[in-house]
């Protein structure tokens, strides 16, 4: 079962989905497309609403004339342990300037969602059980006090200048 | 030494919580070990052939007596009482149970010290010159740096999952001891003209299956842009370091693939759009760094000189001690001392926890406090007053510490190797200890001088034998143990990597095989000036060769 | 067939075990349930997968032995080394490997 999680809680009635040879999307939903998928679609048509799949080896950056027209960007965990997502996302953030939803999909564990977090993923479609449970109990294993600034918000942190602390929850 | 604030106490806390809820829900099966494997990495928990082995972090090698207490009481506590110091600076501990590993770290914690990030395809612990802050020859001291790399690498959300495991090496003097052009990062410290400091910026080096010797991309780059450079380069290489192929994962293989130019390009790029972000460092944070680094207030100590003389002459060993096991000081009172942890025929870098209270003793009363380790697997005071060597002298010989072998033949390194090491091919501790016996004879080893001999029981060589003068390599021939041997490696700031020389040995011939070596070499040098890597230099492998396989002989 | 028996090492402590005839897992290499056949190995193979999911040990593997006189001896050197711990004196009170089981 995967569900999608934000921090606001899991969300009903996602209409984003990975179009395979046998799955196609609905009436009610979308397809998150390939970038250059995404790029020729956007080329072609005037469409704005769109989405997109960037897998580890996609360069992020070629989005940036198209950002405007995306209303989720999902960035690919094939492995939990293939970090480069982590560059896509925070490149999207802070260079491209991209503030829509951006959603990590694939082997999202609970342990990583933190540090997801931390470089401006906001939505995560969730398999493992294990990750579905604690994020439904709202126990995220996270260290609030950060060495580094990274995408996300942070109150600055004692001491030095590259130092955070995590925003006291909303 | 830098000093733990609030902020660093709390987030230790709440690492060794969170890893304490993470080995919990393992042992209670709700985390799985292919889920649970990059999480005890990422704190150092390995499992090797007989039991867990925890890696311990120590920060750019420095210890206090007060850690290094803490370190003995683990031994003692939750091992077999002994600990062994790796070629990174680290501690690692062979039996450690799993089940009191949040405990061990909660230990360690007390005491500032922790596991965090010693394995896993993350930053590794950034080492530096084992002589920082006292060496004569100092530049500037490197460790301010390594401490602020330290931290901001620490967690690092965008760079916890990278291709491959990242080494950054610092150094701060003309000598490279810390052998920065074998490191992912190397960085040399320096000023530039005008006086201002900055880092000569190398990439791509490394040891292991293909052993390179890194690039520099930059040859100054300002002290404020470190970590925004730093930063751009862990980019470009979480983006396009290979993930296909485990041993084409570090960045030498980028930078050979894509070429050095092309690759400092590369990061070019990504640190001009980082040069001016939040990532720029103030010089009052670098300067506040840096006052917990300043040298200890050291007293006139001028008696020294005389009481030297005097022990020197009326005791022979303790001459010998002092003039092969103490380095010059920047003040010229003292002396920075190398407590050499490779007796005749013992397991090189390994120290008992009795040996270890009492070098914490020793560094307490002498030595203002101050340990380091050597990434040559040796412990250094760095402050020792000449007045207080004999003292010191004493202490070490009290627990059979006091072999003055600093740098020479029976100094040797070793990796854990097969005795240990799941991923060895052939053991490394014996052979050290055999060759360490044949030639233990004080003025022997004398007589040969300067000679570096560094083992690693299987390719990914954490004994460097890549940069030893004399590497041995051990690999697997048809079920037995065969070493390759080396010539002509170094890890100084004229790095090489050694030249294989012909066909294997097997165990019991490898000792005569160095004897020969050494042979050879006594018979070709100049005089006793020159040392094995300089005569080796000068007359390259073919003397070497033929008296290894005779006059006929090709390479294997 | 060459004989097999089944090792792995333990989840809370990390210690070296093989699994016995009474189907737990022994400390000792000689204890080791010997497998002379195909049916055997796969099933040695079956309690190691279970043994894994049940979170009771790490690393399993089949492993080759010999037996001479009732002594097992593993083929590999590694697995001779892990049969009897590191092969030189390490640590006051832990007897070193024995060399002539080691021996190649």
């Amino acid at each position: 079962m995967t569900k999608i999680w934000r921090e606001t809680g899991f969300v009903e009635n996602d209409p984003w989905v990975i179009e395979t040879d046998e799955v196609k999307a609905t009436e009610e939903q979308k397809p998150l497309l390939g970038l250059d998928e995404l790029i020729a679609k956007a080329e072609e048509s005037n469409d704005i609403g769109l989405g997109v799949l960037i897998k580890p080896a996609d360069d992020v950056r070629k989005l940036e004339p198209y950002l405007y027209r995306l209303e989720i960007v999902a960035v690919a965990f094939p492995a939990f342990n293939d970090g480069r997502a982590f560059s896509h996302a925070s490149l999207l953030r802070q260079r491209l300037g991209y503030t829509n939803e951006l959603r990590a999909i694939g082997d999202v564990l609970i342990d990583q969602v933190p540090l997801m977090l931390r470089v401006g993923i906001d939505s995560f479609s969730v398999s493992n059980a294990t990750a579905l449970k604690r994020l439904a109990e709202n126990r995220l294993p996270a260290i609030p006090h950060h060495y580094q600034p990274a995408v996300r918000d942070a109150d600055a942190g004692k001491g030095y200048s590259w130092r955070r602390q995590a925003k006291p929850a909303a | 030494m830098y000093r733990y604030d609030e902020f660093d106490h709390a987030f230790v806390a709440e690492r060794v919580e969170q890893f304490r809820d993470q080995v919990q829900r393992r042992l209670s099966g709700e985390l799985a070990e292919d889920a649970f494997k990059p999480l005890r990495l990422m704190n150092g928990v390995y499992l090797q052939l007989h039991a867990y082995m925890l890696r311990i972090a120590i920060p750019y090698g420095t210890l206090s007596s007060r850690q290094l207490r803490m370190l003995a009481h683990i031994a003692r506590t939750y091992d077999r009482g002994y600990g062994h110091f790796t070629t990174r600076q680290n501690l690692q501990f062979n039996w450690p149970k799993l089940s009191d590993m949040p405990d061990v770290l909660a230990d360690l914690a007390t005491v500032e010290m922790h596991a965090m990030q010693t394995s896993g395809n993350c930053i590794r612990n950034v080492t530096a010159d084992h002589f920082a802050g006292a060496a004569a020859d100092e530049i500037a001291d490197p460790r301010p740096y390594a401490e602020i790399l330290r931290q901001w690498s620490s967690v690092h959300p965008e760079f916890s999952f990278l291709p491959r495991k990242f080494k950054i090496a610092v150094t701060g003097a003309e000598r490279d001891r810390a052998a920065i052009q074998v490191h992912d990062i190397g960085l040399h410290l320096k000023k530039n003209d005008k006086g201002e400091i900055g880092f000569a910026v190398y990439v791509g080096g490394g040891q292991g299956r293909t052993p390179m010797i890194a690039k520099l991309i930059r040859d100054f780059l300002p002290e404020q842009d470190l970590l925004s450079y730093t930063t751009a380069i862990m980019r470009v290489y979480n983006l396009h370091g290979r993930r296909d192929n485990k041993y084409k994962a570090r960045i030498k293989i980028l930078v050979h693939e894509t070429g050095a130019e092309e690759l400092a390009r590369q990061v070019e790029v990504e640190f001009a759009a980082l040069k001016d972000t939040e990532l720029k460092l103030p010089e009052k944070d670098v300067e506040a760094i840096a006052a917990y680094f300043a040298p200890p207030a050291l007293p006139e100590r001028s008696e020294g000189w005389e009481n030297l003389a005097r022990w020197k002459k009326a005791d022979p060993d303790f001459a010998r001690w002092v003039q092969q096991n103490v380095q010059p000081h920047k003040n010229p009172d003292y002396g920075m001392v190398t407590i050499s942890l490779k007796p005749i025929g013992g397991i090189p870098g390994d120290a008992s926890d009795g040996q270890m209270d009492a070098i914490a003793d020793l560094a307490e009363e002498y030595a203002f406090d101050e340990i380091r380790v050597s990434h040559e697997q040796n412990l250094i005071l760095p402050h020792v007053a000449l007045a207080d060597l004999e003292a010191v002298y004493r202490g070490l010989v009290a627990i059979n510490l006091a072999e003055a072998n600093a740098g020479l033949i029976t100094d040797i390194i070793a990796c854990p190797g097969l005795d240990y090491c799941a991923l060895a091919n052939a053991r490394s501790i014996p052979l050290a200890q055999e060759i360490s016996r044949r030639f233990g004879n004080a003025e022997r080893q004398a007589e040969i001088g300067e000679l570096k001999i560094k083992i690693s029981g299987c390719i990914n060589a954490c004994g460097h034998h890549h940069v030893g003068h004399i590497g041995l390599l051990g690999v697997e021939k048809k079920g037995a143990e065969l070493y390759q041997i080396t010539l002509g490696g170094s890890g100084d700031e004229h790095t090489s990597i050694g030249e294989i020389i012909g066909r294997g040995f097997e165990p019991d011939r490898v000792t005569d095989a160095i004897e020969t070596i050494v042979d050879t070499y006594l018979g070709l040098r100049l005089d006793h000036s020159e040392n094995f890597l300089a005569a080796y230099r000068r007359v390259g492998p073919q003397p070497f060769k033929t008296a290894l396989y005779g006059s006929a002989a090709e390479a294997a | 067939m060459v004989d097999k028996v089944l090792t792995a090492n333990r989840l809370t402590d990390g210690i070296a075990v093989w699994l016995d005839a009474n189907g737990e897992w022994s400390t000792s290499l000689q204890e080791a349930l010997v497998a002379r056949h195909n049916e055997a190995v796969a099933a040695l193979e079956a309690i190691g997968k279970k043994s894994y999911a049940d979170n009771e040990v790490v690393d399993v593997t089949v492993i080759e032995v010999q037996e001479t006189n009732g002594i097992l001896w593993p083929l590999r050197l590694r697995e001779r080394i892990r049969a009897q711990g590191p092969t030189m004196e390490y640590a006051p009170g832990y007897a070193p490997a024995d060399p002539e089981f080691i021996a190649v």
